[in-house]
Formats: structure tokens, sequence, C-alpha cells
């Protein structure tokens, strides 16, 4: 017959070779490979100071008839570590959930059990589909003062470990980050950037239970941090901007009054306007042009009167296009 | 069923919500602050769990999200009719047990006494604008309790200030669902209804 057989690693093992006596001529495999002599005790198998590798299937054969008296599957492992238990309401005011993981694999099979008592009264925590090392649990009642216990038991055929976590309501409220986070310059405006965002998408209702938010950015060629808090409102006018230089951009949420703040948002970066670059034409460079022999283009350089952001409306274009023929024609002369 | 809200009322209503909210938010700032301070003076552990005391309205409610406005209003000032007795209690012995050796505690008792007070009045305020008679005060409230040892009374007092710092996170939930629109005719609603 076949079973499974778990081994603590670094153990020693002993296999009988099922109902076969002890003097009985016999022959072990492991996954196929057949077990060098050296290893038996009469028909046993001893395998000592187990390790991970000698995991697999072990099987015993009659000596003459090869007959199969034996089979089972090694699993070496070890038994659990204390678990890893954390609790979160991601969805303040509907309920929370719990997630756990071991801190050390035992590559066996592990059995996970969850409790919550909220005072003196259990509670069911639903299991997740997906991750299955999940759970949730719909709040029965709000602004209770009592707090909740959750136990955490693991089990597995080499042992057993348990973690217990107290907390109340409040302490556990922790948005997602922010969504949709985008960053975009301002025209005509080389110090601002203009930043919008979205609520979590996992925040059931954020009119009765408002969130605020902290925005922190940084040119990408400094370390420092600014911040600023916002108690309202799903945008925020950065007015301080270095011109020219792109920023990295992030916002967290936290419940207005209760709770801790989310983890940062995914980052975006922008950099805040800037006006087209101008050719820089100065007197020499003019008297260094009219004496060179060699005839290259030289594009119209802009002038006062084409700055973007001196003129407004439809007539400046022609005055910009009007000035640049000008001035080119003003350079061919001089070529 | 109530008549539908006339726009002066609904602004009126408006109007002392977003101050309740914030005096609430004030409030619960404050105890905060108390709560530490008491912990701290009064030898407590702070994560000392404390049964259910008599007399302390507890902030817990289920079905939270159906109350109609009228029962938010009259269980907060249930409540905090409640915390100004007890509040009133806590600051007498106070002041047995120490005399004026801890004014600091005392003073802060005593700010957030009156905090709960205006408060009180407030959401009075907030029940007259419905045209809801306000409940009146039971006499001088329930008989007094018998004499606790000091370390109950310490007890006691930490049940008393954790229980109205939650109250006071409810009550700026419950002032906002007040606000809130109703769904079917978009108006705030009227606080008989369901909200």
């Amino acid at each position: 017959d076949s079973h499974v057989q778990y081994e603590r690693v670094g153990a020693d093992v002993t296999m009988k070779c099922g109902s076969m006596d002890w003097d009985a001529a016999v022959t072990w495999t492991a996954n196929g490979t057949d077990i060098d002599e050296s290893h038996l005790n009469g028909s046993y198998l001893i395998l000592k100071n187990v390790d991970l590798s000698q995991s697999g299937q072990y099987s015993c054969y009659e000596g003459s008839s090869w007959h199969l008296k034996y089979q089972t599957y090694l699993r070496v492992g070890t038994p659990p570590k204390e678990p890893v238990l954390m609790c979160r309401s991601n969805n303040y005011p509907k309920g929370f959930y719990c997630s756990w993981h071991l801190p050390t694999p035992t590559y066996i099979p592990n059995t996970f059990n969850i409790s919550v008592i909220h005072g003196t009264k259990d509670m069911v925590c639903e299991k997740d589909a997906v991750p299955k090392n999940r759970c949730h649990i719909r709040y029965l009642q709000l602004f209770s003062t009592v707090k909740y216990k959750v136990t955490l038991t693991v089990t597995n055929a080499l042992g057993k470990n348990f973690t217990t976590l107290t907390f109340d309501e409040f302490a556990i409220v922790k948005p997602d980050p922010p969504e949709s986070v985008v960053a975009k310059p301002v025209p005509n405006n080389p110090r601002r950037l203009e930043v919008s965002w979205q609520n979590p998408s996992s925040w059931p209702d954020p009119e009765s239970f408002p969130l605020k938010f902290f925005l922190r950015y940084r040119p990408l060629i400094l370390d420092q941090w600014q911040h600023v808090e916002l108690s309202d409102g799903t945008s925020h006018t950065i007015t301080d901007a270095y011109a020219g230089k792109e920023y990295i951009i992030q916002v967290a949420a936290k419940d207005n009054d209760i709770g801790t703040w989310s983890d940062w948002s995914v980052a975006v970066h922008a950099t805040p306007w800037t006006e087209e670059p101008k050719h820089l034409t100065t007197e020499a460079q003019i008297t260094e042009t009219t004496s060179a022999s060699t005839s290259s283009f030289m594009a119209p350089p802009t002038t006062k009167i084409c700055d973007k952001g001196a003129v407004v409306g439809s007539g400046a274009m022609a005055v910009c296009w009007t000035a640049g023929l000008v001035v080119a024609a003003y350079s061919v002369l001089f070529i | 069923m109530a008549a539908a809200d006339s726009p002066s009322t609904a602004l009126r209503r408006r109007d002392l919500c977003s101050r309740g909210i914030r005096l609430a938010g004030k409030m619960r700032a404050d105890v905060v602050d108390l709560l530490d301070a008491y912990v701290e003076q009064q030898g407590l552990d702070a994560s000392a769990s404390v049964a259910a005391v008599e007399g302390v309205p507890l902030a817990a409610v289920e079905r939270w999200d159906e109350q109609t406005g009228t029962q938010r209003l009259l269980e907060n000032l249930a409540a905090y009719r409640a915390f100004r007795a007890l509040l009133a209690q806590m600051l007498e012995e106070q002041r047995e047990q120490l005399g004026e050796a801890d004014e600091g505690l005392g003073r802060a008792l005593a700010a957030v006494l009156l905090q709960v007070s205006a408060f009180a009045y407030h959401l009075e305020e907030l029940l007259r604008l419905e045209s809801r008679g306000v409940p009146g005060e039971e006499g001088d409230g329930p008989p007094p309790p018998p004499r606790l040892s000091l370390f109950e009374q310490k007890l006691r007092g930490l049940g008393v200030l954790r229980e109205l710092a939650q109250w006071a996170v409810r009550s700026v939930r419950d002032l906002r669902q007040l606000t809130k629109p109703s769904p079917a005719t978009g108006a705030a609603p009227s606080l008989a209804e369901s909200p």
C-alpha cells in the first residue's frame, strides 16, 4: 500500500518494507533508482539526517520476485514557525480583512485556521478565493471600544504554531493609495504643476467618510521632498516648482478622522511649462556671421514681440511671422 | 410623513451640522489629550480593558447606516447629556481626591465638560429646527451610583473618556449623514426619513 510520510529536516528515518521480516531480501528504490545496500539494515531502509532533496517516492520490492511490497511518499519539511498576520480596513466602514503568511516555507502542506472574537462574540472571517491566505469580515457594529482579537493557527504534519492580534476598530483603518494621479504643466507658468487624483475605488463612501490627502513632490535632481497636506478636494497646484526641472509626485490618503495614512500612490513625473528655446543673437554673433565666407541658413531670431507669454490673440502670430521675415531679410543682406 | 424642507431650513441645518462637525472634531482632539493625561496622572495602563460601566452610553451601534436622522440626533443628545453628568461627577471626585493638587487635569476636565454641554445644546438646536420636541431631561438623571473605591473610580473615569472619544467620532459621522442629499429628491433629507 502507498501512503505519505512526513519527516523533519535533520531527522533519522527508518522505513520498514511493509510486513516483510527484518531478514528478508529486499530492494529499495528512491524515485525509481535503486538505493545502495549501505543504507539498509536488514530489510529496513535507514536515512540519516534527511534533507529536502530526499523527498520523493520510496518503494520496496521483494528480492527475487520483484513484487512491490511497500511504497511511501516521503515529504521532508519543517514544523511551522510563528505566522505573520496583518489585519486592515481599506473599505471602512464596511469591514476589514486579515492576511497572513509564513516567514519561512515548511515545504509540506499547511492548514490555516483563523478565529475572530469581538468581546464575547465569535465572528466568521470568510475566506477569499484569491488570494488564498486572506479572509474578510463585515462589521456588525461601528464605533465600538471593544477590541477585536484575531488568532491565526497554522498546522502541518510536523507541528503547529499560532499568533494573535488585538486591535480596535479605528486603529486598522488604512485606505488604499489614491488612484489615477495625473500631473500636468500649466501653460505660461514655468513654476506650476497641476496635480489631480481620485479616491481609491475600494473606499466605499467618501461622501460620508471623506479622505484627506498628503502630497509630496521633488525635482528628480534633489532628494528632499516637499509636503502638502490637503483636507479636501482631489487636486492641487504646485506653485514653487523649479523651472524646467522634471518632478516626481506622489499622493497618500487617510480617513479624515481615524486610522493611518495609505501607502504612497504610484509616482508620476511632470515638468513645468517652459518657453520655447530662443535663438540667442548678440551683436558679436551678428558681426561674426557677416564676415563668414560660407553661407549657412540662420533661423530668424525671435523677438520680444513674438514672446508667447507677452502676446495673446490671433494677431500675435501675424506679427511674429512678419518680424521673422524682416530679420531673415536683414540677415541675408549681411552674408 | 414630514414635510419637505424649506430652503432656509435646509441651509440652517447645513450650517448647524457644519459647526457641529467642527465642534465634535475639536472635542475629540481634546478628549484624546485628556485621556493621555488622565491615564498618566491616575497611574493606569493605557491598554487596560474596562468593562462596560453602568450609566456610560456606548457609542457602539448596529446598522448605523440605516438610522434615520431623528434617531441619530436623539441618541447623540441622550449620550451627551449623560456625559455631562458623568464628567461633572468625575470633576467632583477629582477635586475630592487631589484638591487643588492637579489643577491641570481638573482644568482639562472642566474644558471638555464645557464642550460636551455646548454640543448637547447644539443638538437641541438641530432637533428644534426639525420641529421635534426636545426630550426633557429626567429630573436630575438616574440615582447616584453606589460609592466606588478610588481604583474603581479611576477605571470608570477611563471608561467614560474612552467612550466619549468614540462618541465624538460617531457624532461627526452622524452629522455628515444629516447633510447628505436624499437619494430620492436630491435635497437634504427630512430627518424622519431613512437616510
